[in-house]
């Protein structure tokens, strides 16, 4: 298998790698399961928006440790580390440019569909009025979604896009 | 070593490389699902707080660190392969393989909940034909239905006892986390599935001897796959289960 | 000799009609059907992949030609309103996954990527193989969702309707999910190939332009493909469960389809015109027998225009229901894609300046491609400029825009890299005189087609309109009569580069007089592309540095080459 033939490589041409431990990877593993723990406490406790903020967060470290170690990326050539992280730099584009049409319009009131300005909360233009139906009147309202292309009261904000 | 390299090394980083890149695709496969995620999410933020009671953390939490345990393993059988201990990374790698099975095995039971509660995607969400009332000779859930139409092809609305025992009341929008739901976890656990596939296949190269110190590679690369398998999962979890407003 | 530098270690490890001599010509190294089929070949694996690629060429060609001819004139000509729609459909959706994807990196960079860095092969020449079988099976699919009813709704698959249309939809979007993959794994393939198998002496800095857009074209498949696989799985389970995510009746959004989708296929768009302008720039250094005016430009803005092509799809749906933040927003992104392709054109241009141009066959594709692209390039600003964009969204002018990118752009320069590699590939020589007889046919056609189709475009003709009005009826005329001659000049072509193949002269080592690392070697090119292993001493457009004998034989691989290893 072996051949002389290695140009530009300084070494032999053989396959070098680092080897930790197994009981570093145990005590990877350990940390692993301490912030599972501390995600799960966490989540127990309402700090408002930053909920996801921080659940991300201790999701991130734990993807970390299982990239830099379990993966080997630490060790590994640095290419593969920058293959990887541009995969997330283009899904946080994706995500990002997405959301700026879908979270810029005119918002849907959860409940049953209809248009609801963002920064009033009240019935948008050319949307249907947000009405607190019952349950007994749910039949009617649950497949409606508003009209588009109304023209809207307030220039400055967007009219109601809610498309069919 | 392949007729075309010149050195063991040469092919090594090759064959690295390429399962990063590989890599990076499938995260990018998962984030078309990632961004449906946070866009209504953003959009719906109480559906989504409420509708995520009915995920039981607990289940939930050790799933993920018997996720995390089989990466260890696999992690594991890297090492032993790297160093030559054939039998440990057999053991190892049996450990990753029996692992994702005990996986799939609780999330089976976690799914068929949803089927019972009637919590399903679109259409099929509050529809009477899969749900049943009664679980184990407790009621636990009601598809609510206005009219007698049971051909109605729209979601309804349920009603429902969550996991942490409150009885819930959830508007047909809520399918949409569901939806958001069986599909993220859905294509995970079709990736656990290809995941152990490939896990057996190294398994029985380990078994005939294939690998050495000189050279593990597919040993190497099928646990970089298990691994991906579990990073996915490590965002899954807190954001499908425990984000949002606690009770 | 040459041969006992050859690790040839790793016989063992191949199905053993794949192995051959590696210093014998590559199509005579093994014999038999088992010789092709099980191939690992690159050089094998792209000529496979270029016939199917040709056949696509021909079967999307003959839909658009009956598309023409049903638009001869108003009314029905030949062929109903539903199979019309059907038509168009297939010949977008044949067109552009079937053949222009595949067609330059699949083809030509299977079979000259690895030559042009110095290397016996891809890295991986089973994922190599395994690639094309993959898109076998997906053009198998393909066909099947065609003979079961077809599909109507365009190639975008735009739902609503794709989810409540009642044709193949599923079995179509099968087809192209599996097509995607074997388009991943070629991207995988050839960046890890420029990575990690370029000879010594090979920089980063001396990589030949054509692998650099291979390069490019790589990452974009890479970044963007999976995300159309997740599309096409999303749509499928929206029809077979009604999950709802793009249908807004439950609470989804049909213009996130439109998102997902354009974040593959305006990417896309860079997967096809990359590769052309990959081939433009080995055609205009070539030919002009001059280093190319800003090799490191030429470059960076490939990757430059991977990068970018991530940022603007959302100008495919400024009047989608958008937000008018994200079409500002979008729009401004755009013009931002005008800048790499300035700076090719210009430094196209700066090569030509003075140099001391051949006018053979490829130049000409050369020369169109340039001055076709630039038609599309400056016609896509009018159409990324946002109020102008919805006057002219869902008209020939789109129409018209796509075609002078895509066939006046990727097609011209796949046919004059055809025609300038078809020597090396073959070893046979093509009849210059009709080549150039193919070039007018097809680049007059190509204007008489398209031309007609601005001027509509502009004035309001809607696109995928079965019936049109009187005013209409003199552009489509002269279109569809465009139509055929362009037709007249690709048969043309595909006749003198078959008629090479039983009727040529043997071809010499470097026809063109290039200096670039692919005329260096045998033609064609022995199993292992070089005898020895080559080690470049200077850039592929260095002619100042080049010596009259490489200029014209290439490398004397057996008296031991310039820069020759010795060990």
């Amino acid at each position: 298998m072996s051949d002389a033939h290695a140009h530009g490589h300084a070494d032999d041409g053989a396959v070098h790698v680092h080897i930790a431990s197994s009981r570093f990877y145990w005590g990877i593993f350990g940390a692993l399961v301490l912030l599972t723990i501390a995600t799960v406490k966490v989540s127990y406790y309402d700090f408002g928006s930053m909920n996801t903020v921080i659940a991300l967060l201790i999701a991130t470290m734990k993807g970390s440790l299982v990239a830099a170690f379990f993966m080997h990326l630490r060790h590994d050539k640095l290419f593969n580390t920058i293959a990887f992280l541009a995969a997330f730099l283009f899904l946080a584009i994706f995500i990002l440019l997405t959301y700026d049409d879908l979270g810029q319009r005119a918002r849907v009131e959860p409940d049953y569909g209809s248009v609801v300005d963002r920064e009033t909360g009240l019935a948008a233009p050319g949307g249907a009025p947000a009405t607190s139906a019952t349950v007994d009147e749910v039949e009617e309202e649950a497949p409606h979604a508003a009209g588009s292309a109304a023209p809207s009261a307030h220039p400055a904000e967007k009219p109601a896009e809610k498309k069919e | 070593m392949q007729h075309h390299f010149d050195t063991p090394e040469q092919q090594f980083n090759a064959s690295k490389l390429g399962m990063w890149v590989f890599i990076a695709t499938e995260i990018l496969m998962f984030g078309g699902l990632f961004c449906a995620y946070a866009i209504w999410r953003a959009m719906e933020p109480n559906i989504f707080d409420q509708a995520h009671h009915f995920l039981n953390k607990i289940l939930g939490a050790s799933n993920t660190v018997v996720l995390l345990f089989s990466s260890l393993t696999a992690a594991l059988a890297v090492r032993s392969a790297q160093v030559g201990k054939r039998n440990m990374t057999t053991i190892y790698l049996v450990t990753t393989i029996v692992c994702a099975g005990i996986f799939l095995v609780i999330k089976w039971f976690e799914y068929s909940h949803k089927f019972h509660l009637g919590l399903l995607p679109g259409h099929c969400f509050g529809h009477p034909w899969f749900s049943a009332t009664v679980q184990n000779g407790q009621e636990v859930g009601t598809c609510l239905r206005v009219h007698a139409d049971q051909t109605s092809s729209m979601p309804q609305w349920v009603r429902a006892i969550d996991e942490s025992g409150h009885e819930q009341l959830l508007p047909p929008r809520a399918n949409m986390f569901f939806a958001i739901y069986f599909c993220m976890t859905g294509l995970h656990a079709l990736h656990v599935i290809v995941g152990m596939s490939i896990l057996v296949w190294v398994l029985y190269k380990n078994l005939k001897g294939t690998f050495s110190p000189a050279y593990f590679t597919p040993v190497d690369l099928g646990a970089l796959y298990w691994h991906l398998v579990d990073l996915v999962w490590i965002y899954l979890f807190p954001l499908l289960y425990l984000v949002g407003k606690p009770e | 000799m040459a041969a006992v530098d050859m690790p040839h270690v790793g016989a063992g490890h191949h199905a053993a009609d794949s192995h051959g001599d590696p210093d014998a010509m590559y199509l005579k190294a093994s014999h038999g059907i088992r010789s092709w089929l099980f191939t690992l070949d690159h050089k094998r694996i792209g000529l496979m992949y270029l016939t199917m690629v040709a056949l696509a060429f021909l079967v999307g060609g003959v839909f658009a030609l009956l598309v023409r001819l049903e638009l001869f004139s108003r009314g029905k000509t030949i062929i109903d309103g539903e199979t019309y729609n059907r038509f168009f459909t297939l010949h977008g959706a044949v067109m552009v996954f079937l053949f222009i994807i595949p067609s330059v990196p699949a083809a030509l960079g299977n079979f000259f990527l690895p030559i042009m860095i110095g290397a016996k092969d891809v890295a991986f020449p089973r994922l190599n193989l395994l690639s094309f079988y993959i898109y076998l099976c997906g053009v198998a699919i393909l066909l099947t969702s065609i003979i079961m009813g077809s599909v109507d709704t365009g190639w975008t698959f735009y739902t609503p309707y794709s989810v409540q249309t009642t044709n193949s939809v599923i079995s179509m979007t099968l087809g192209v999910f599996v097509l995607g993959f074997s388009s991943i794994l070629t991207g995988v393939n050839f960046l890890v190939t420029v990575h990690s198998m370029r000879a010594p002496g090979c920089t980063w800095g001396r990589m030949p332009l054509f692998v650099w857009g291979m390069y490019a074209t790589a990452l974009i498949q890479i970044l963007a493909t999976p995300v159309l696989a997740i599309t096409l799985l999303l749509l499928c389970a929206e029809r077979f469960f009604g999950i709802g995510v793009f249908d807004p009746k439950l609470g989804g959004d049909p213009v996130l389809f439109q998102h997902f989708f354009w974040f593959y296929s305006h990417p896309a768009v860079y997967i096809m015109i990359v590769p052309g302008m990959a081939i433009n720039s080995e055609l205009i250094a070539t030919f002009s027998r001059r280093a190319i005016f800003g090799q490191f430009a030429i470059a960076m803005s490939s990757l430059g225009l991977a990068i970018l092509g991530f940022l603007v799809w959302g100008h495919h749906l400024f009047v989608a229901g958008m937000s008018e933040f994200a079409t500002m927003l979008f729009s401004a992104l755009t013009f931002l894609v005008a800048i790499p392709s300035g700076v090719k054109v210009f430094n196209w241009t700066a090569t030509i300046y003075k140099g001391s141009i051949l006018w053979a066959s490829p130049m000409l594709y050369g020369m169109a491609f340039i001055f076709l692209f630039t038609i599309g390039g400056l016609t896509g600003l009018f159409l990324g400029t946002l109020s102008v964009d919805v006057h002219l969204t869902d008209t020939y002018f789109v129409v018209a825009h796509f075609h002078y990118v895509m066939m006046g752009g990727t097609v011209i320069a796949f046919l004059g890299g055809l025609l300038y590699w078809w020597p090396k590939m073959t070893g046979k020589w093509h009849d210059e005189f009709k080549a150039k007889i193919g070039f007018w046919f097809v680049f007059v056609g190509f204007n008489t087609v398209f031309i007609p189709q601005f001027i509509m475009g502009s004035r309001g003709m809607p696109r995928r309109y079965y019936d049109y009005l009187p005013q209409f009826e003199i552009f489509h005329r002269v279109s569809t009569v465009g139509s055929w001659i362009l037709a007249i000049g690709l048969f043309t072509t595909a006749y003198t580069l078959l008629e090479a193949l039983w009727k040529g002269k043997p071809a010499p080592r470097n026809p063109w007089g290039s200096a670039g690392y692919e005329w260096m070697t045998d033609t064609p090119p022995c199993l292992a592309n070089f005898h020895k292993q080559p080690v470049f001493t200077r850039g592929p457009y260095d002619y100042h540095l080049a010596t009259a004998e490489e200029l014209s034989t290439g490398w004397d691989e057996v008296g031991g080459e310039p820069g020759s290893k010795k060990d």
